[in-house]
């Protein structure tokens, strides 16, 4: 699995290797040398620049090094084009001519130059683009992270209940639950935007609570009733679904004090909040499932439940906590959604089941019960996160993408069967 | 066989990565022949609501259609009215370096974080038909219907329609949409003109149900209707889905003679319906001057012209006259 990962690592990288534009404090100074080496220590420039903390860099830095040469720097734009324009407007106005315009990739492209006979976007001076893969940006590879993230966790219960030969439909439906019963819970009884710390954890708890009990009633079922898990898990998917739309009347709910944006847009150790979290479950969840005695129930339920209740293991107790876990982590998903996205909506979590089932198989557990991986999990999970991710850098049609995300989950379960075959 | 397996699915995944490749390797090629920087001035990201409903669908042609004239490479992409992935083809357009965004937002609220990153690294955002609410990121332009002045529209055509006789009306609504808001607001304020000048033809909305602007929505808030107002004259649905599950339930309780639909919209299937007699009228939006008139701000824009934060586009009443004309629609 992680043979194939790499493969498509390696394949994206080399998909989308693009011209890349440098900007910041090196890419100033170094316009700013391009500039005295063309148009001599004389030289009349307007540095162009948009307001991002980057490019305040770029400018600043071109300014330094212009001026220490002597240069006359005529004027800064510090925003959009049409600043440009009034800044243009403003110095043509004074009687003074522009040589070179410092500027970089992005405001060098602004049509803005051209209105003016004497500028002319010609006169700009851009630093020197280099080649690099968009898709190993620092940038890119985080942020496949964090959209992962969320996925990636709901699927660890996912792979628990799927070991024991289960499914559970209804996550999908219970991150919604989450989202709008702690948002709600927030905004009625903590004070909204005004709510506390304190508050907002209690209210991401009972968020996960209510999931949690959702996940012990699917467990419930499935246990003490021997109604299969497809059809209990079916029935609360709708139930769910219908209560929190019914509690959010439809809408969101985006009264939420900015305490609760730490969870799902924060960072710490300069890691996104929510893959420190996957990581630290990952880890927990791989000790539970090889160290302790509860894993080994679990795979010993899914290989031969009949066997496994003969040879002394709690079935009905561990089924119950199983899905219970699995309840609680779609609902701590959810509550990662609202924190992300900054409001509660049951509109979240429309298919997650369907994308978190995709993850666990591809990551080689089987549906068959007692295989499986905790590990495999959050490797199928970013397989299936890369390749989507991929595809929309290179740009391949939005229906396309449905059609070969279907077929490598196929593809997925037809390597199971042969594994078993074989 | 496990590696077979896996070598199957890279060929897969390299021959349709291949096929979306194209365009953008021509557009490089363009790019190193370097004077020609005039022909290709960057790329615009878009991210619809949905690309299955057709409205959107004309949005997105006429956009990539009027980039392409002005040099702009846009690329598309359909969010499936999921919030979390329209934020997360936002981070994608970061990585790839557009030059602009234009978004439908899923979610009026949600996608702010999203907008405030792009507003972080210096990329404007434009919105189109569905407007961002919240104050946490910054739209350049929003461009969408007049729908008001839309509802006003579809308010004239009902007073045209029962202003001599008067009558019971039903309103087929979609709470939930900011825009189908405009609408009711807008058909409310014609017809109470109209009801404050006459005394004995007033026109009275008896019921504003939740049509949710689709087909069997529409269908069953309609047979509800019809039971208990059997003298119903006239119904305004807020699109044209909703309408035509109106006028299914009418032909099922065989009242489709006694009441008049006015609707609003005018997608192909609401024009054809136009066309049939089974709807009176719609207000139509364009959907093709949304597209071009977003494009035509984004090249405003860079060209540091002064942008209007908000372009509304009036929409034009459309009956069977104007279906007939339509070469579009079968007969």
């Amino acid at each position: 699995m992680i043979f194939m990962l790499l493969l498509l690592v390696i394949l994206f990288s080399v998909l989308t290797v693009k011209q890349q534009h440098p900007t910041g404090a090196n890419a100033g100074d170094q316009v700013g040398k391009t500039i005295l080496a063309q148009y001599g220590k004389g030289a009349r420039v307007l540095v162009v620049t948009r307001d991002t903390e980057e490019d305040r860099g770029f400018a600043q830095a071109a300014i330094d090094r212009l001026k220490a040469a002597g240069a006359d720097v005529l004027g800064q734009v510090n925003g959009s084009a049409i600043d440009a324009r009034k800044t243009i407007e403003s110095i043509l106005a004074e009687g003074q001519t522009i040589d070179a315009i410092a500027a970089n990739d992005v405001t060098a492209k602004w049509t803005v130059y051209d209105r003016f006979p004497s500028v002319g976007s010609a006169k700009c001076v851009t630093p020197k683009p280099y080649m690099w893969p968009n898709f190993l940006k620092l940038s890119n590879l985080m942020s496949v992270a964090n959209q992962t993230a969320i996925y990636a966790i709901i699927a660890i219960g996912m792979t628990m209940v799927i070991i024991t030969a289960g499914i559970d439909l209804s996550v999908g439906s219970l991150v919604a639950l989450a989202s709008v019963s702690s948002a709600i819970f927030i905004r009625d009884y903590c004070g909204g935007t005004e709510a506390s710390v304190t508050m907002v954890v209690l209210g991401a708890f009972v968020g996960i609570g209510i999931c949690a009990a959702a996940g012990a009633f699917n467990g419930l079922m499935v246990t003490a009733f021997q109604i299969p898990p497809f059809i209990v898990t079916l029935g609360m998917m709708m139930m769910a679904s219908g209560l929190s739309f019914r509690l959010a009347e439809g809408r969101s709910i985006p009264e939420l004090p900015s305490a609760f944006f730490w969870l799902g847009r924060g960072q710490t150790f300069g890691l996104p909040n929510p893959v420190l979290l996957m990581i630290v479950l990952y880890l927990l969840a791989h000790f539970v499932m090889s160290r302790m005695v509860f894993g080994r129930y679990i795979y010993s339920i899914g290989g031969n439940e009949e066997a496994a209740r003969l040879s002394g293991v709690p079935v009905k107790r561990v089924l119950l906590a199983v899905y219970m876990i699995c309840g609680a982590l779609a609902g701590l998903g959810g509550i990662m959604l609202t924190s992300q996205l900054s409001a509660g909506d049951p509109k979240f979590g429309l298919m997650y089941e369907l994308e978190v089932i995709a993850a666990v198989v591809v990551g080689g557990t089987s549906l068959m019960g007692g295989q499986g991986k905790i590990f495999g999990t959050l490797i199928g999970a970013f397989i299936i996160a890369v390749i989507k991710n991929g595809m929309n850098l290179t740009d391949v049609d939005p229906f396309n993408q449905k059609i070969v995300l279907g077929a490598v989950l196929t593809a997925a379960v037809l390597i199971d069967r042969l594994k078993r075959h074989a | 066989m496990v590696r077979l397996s896996l070598a199957m699915i890279l060929c897969l995944l390299m021959v349709t990565s291949g096929c979306g490749k194209a365009p953008s390797e021509s557009s490089s090629k363009i790019k190193s022949q370097d004077p020609a920087s005039v022909q290709n001035k960057g790329t615009i990201g878009f991210s619809a609501l949905t690309l299955t409903n057709p409205f959107f669908k004309v949005i997105a042609d006429n956009m990539q259609e009027e980039a392409a004239k002005h040099g702009y490479e846009l690329i598309v992409l359909s969010a499936e009215r999921d919030v979390k992935k329209q934020a997360d083809h936002v981070d994608e357009f970061l990585v790839k370096g557009v030059s602009a965004i234009i978004l439908n937002p899923c979610d009026s609220n949600g996608i702010g974080p999203a907008i405030k990153k792009a507003n972080d690294k210096g990329v404007p955002v434009f919105t189109n038909d569905i407007k961002y609410d919240g104050d946490e990121g910054k739209v350049v332009c929003h461009v969408a219907t007049d729908n008001y002045q839309g509802g006003k529209l579809a308010g004239e055509a009902m007073v045209k329609l029962l202003g001599d006789s008067g009558g019971k009306v039903a309103i087929l609504h979609f709470p939930q949409a900011e825009s189908c808001q405009l609408r009711v607001k807008g058909f409310h304020e014609i017809v109470n003109a109209h009801n404050g000048k006459t005394k004995n033809a007033k026109i009275e909305v008896v019921a504003t149900l939740d049509g949710g602007g689709v087909r069997d929505e529409g269908f069953k808030g309609t047979k509800d209707v019809i039971e208990s107002n059997p003298d119903l004259a006239a119904i305004f649905a807020i699109n044209d889905p909703s309408a035509l599950g109106a006028r299914a339930a009418l032909e099922a309780a065989g009242k489709a003679d006694q009441v008049t639909i006015i609707a609003f919209d005018g997608q192909q299937i609401g024009k054809q319906a136009i066309l049939e007699g089974k709807i009176l009228c719609d207000p139509i939006q364009f959907p093709d001057q949304i597209g071009k008139v977003t494009i035509e701000q984004i090249i405003k824009y860079f060209n540091g012209d002064d942008v209007k934060t908000e372009i509304l586009i009036p929409s034009k009443l459309h009956y069977k006259e104007d279906a007939e004309k339509d070469p579009l629609l079968k007969g």
